[in-house]
């Protein structure tokens, strides 16, 4: 399972990919936006993508906007890890098909439980 | 001459009246030449006092502290400043981050070897451990204390640089502090400027297209606003009500 953390912060970066590794998901590859996060998605071998919203280059939305467009990557699954909390976005990044949403500052147990969430449903489809 | 007042105007205008009804072309020209030149001064008189208002608003801000200064040194110090917040608070979690990283396999480390002591104390208290195994048992136990004292003392000492690292918080705190100031003082001036200027300018209302989706980083305030959710529980909530 290889998993790809896009945030324009390292710190963050460096929180999730240690929290990943405690969840026992060691192999982690990061991207500081959209636009440097692309080519690596399309470059394949991408079993999850989590991924922040307000970035320069390309934001989350459009990243995640792309990534469903993408017939190679439009079933990977995406979990939006974000300040950003105006219900108006929330519903949108719905529309457009993450997977889990979560806002910052968050706990090592919301993450945990929205990864487990994702892989449920994945097992189940 | 000059027609400032309502009388000189009137009688000017009866003037020029009388003049068209006696074909006078010469004192029609110079009747409406008259008004004219009223007119104009009236705008000479608005133009003057602009210019005196914005002489006297720009003369303020330099007697207040330079405005000038405010632009030319001020603001790009104030963006080395913030920048040195932004840098100062990386380092502090990346140092943060690095005292955990070195923490975290001590704490584990001691949690193994305890876990692989306590079962083998077990099965000594149950008498099923033979000779040899009590040997190896002995010499973990003499292996393990100090460990746990050496651990112990290292993690004490990560711990109390993670605690130093916290002290970003002190100088950052005063940046800010200083930046909420200017951000006042500037706030102050501009007020002035726009009631001086405000009297000049037509305001029009620009519809601003606004995007509802926009990036906008943290809430603050986020209680009192209807349009955006506290917590995870609210995120949760509302993704379940859309049927995720």
């Amino acid at each position: 399972m290889k998993i790809l953390i896009v945030d324009d912060f390292s710190t963050m970066r460096r929180i999730i990919k240690n929290l990943l590794r405690d969840l026992g998901f060691n192999n982690t590859i990061e991207a500081d936006d959209g636009l440097t996060a692309l080519p690596i998605l399309k470059a394949g071998g991408i079993d999850f993508l989590v991924t922040d919203w307000n970035m320069p280059g390309m934001q989350g939305i459009d990243l995640l906007k792309t990534v469903r467009a993408d017939a190679s990557l439009s079933s990977l699954p995406v979990l939006m890890v974000t300040a950003e909390t105006k219900r108006e976005q929330i519903m949108v990044a719905a529309q457009a098909g993450v997977n889990g949403y979560v806002v910052k500052p968050f706990t090592a147990a919301t993450l945990n439980s929205k990864i487990e969430k994702i892989f449920e449903r994945i097992d189940a489809a | 001459m000059e027609l400032n007042s309502k009388t000189a105007l009137l009688s000017t205008a009866r003037e020029l009246v009388s003049a068209l009804e006696a074909d006078n072309e010469e004192l029609v020209q110079q009747q409406l030449t008259l008004l004219t030149q009223a007119q104009d001064s009236e705008l000479f008189l608005e133009v003057g006092k602009l210019t005196r208002d914005l002489h006297e608003a720009l003369n303020s801000f330099n007697v207040d502290s330079c405005l000038v200064d405010l632009t030319e040194s001020t603001m790009p110090n104030t963006r080395e400043r913030l920048n040195y917040v932004i840098t100062t608070t990386e380092n502090a979690a990346h140092k943060t981050l690095g005292f955990i990283d070195a923490t975290m396999p001590l704490a584990s480390s001691l949690k193994e070897t305890a876990e692989k002591i306590d079962e083998s104390w077990h099965r000594f208290r149950k008498r099923e451990m033979n000779v040899d195994e009590f040997r190896e048992l002995s010499h973990d136990i003499e292996a393990y204390l100090p460990l746990v004292k050496q651990h112990s003392d290292q993690i004490h000492i990560n711990l109390t640089d993670m605690m130093m690292a916290q002290g970003f918080q002190d100088l950052t705190g005063q940046i800010i502090r200083q930046v909420i100031t200017l951000i006042e003082e500037v706030e102050v001036k501009l007020v002035r400027l726009v009631q001086v200027s405000s009297k000049y300018i037509e305001h029009k209302k620009e519809d601003k297209i606004v995007d509802p989706i926009k990036a906008e980083g943290p809430q603050i305030n986020a209680e009192n606003n209807p349009n955006v959710v506290n917590n995870q529980d609210e995120v949760d909530d509302l993704l379940s009500s859309l049927g995720f």
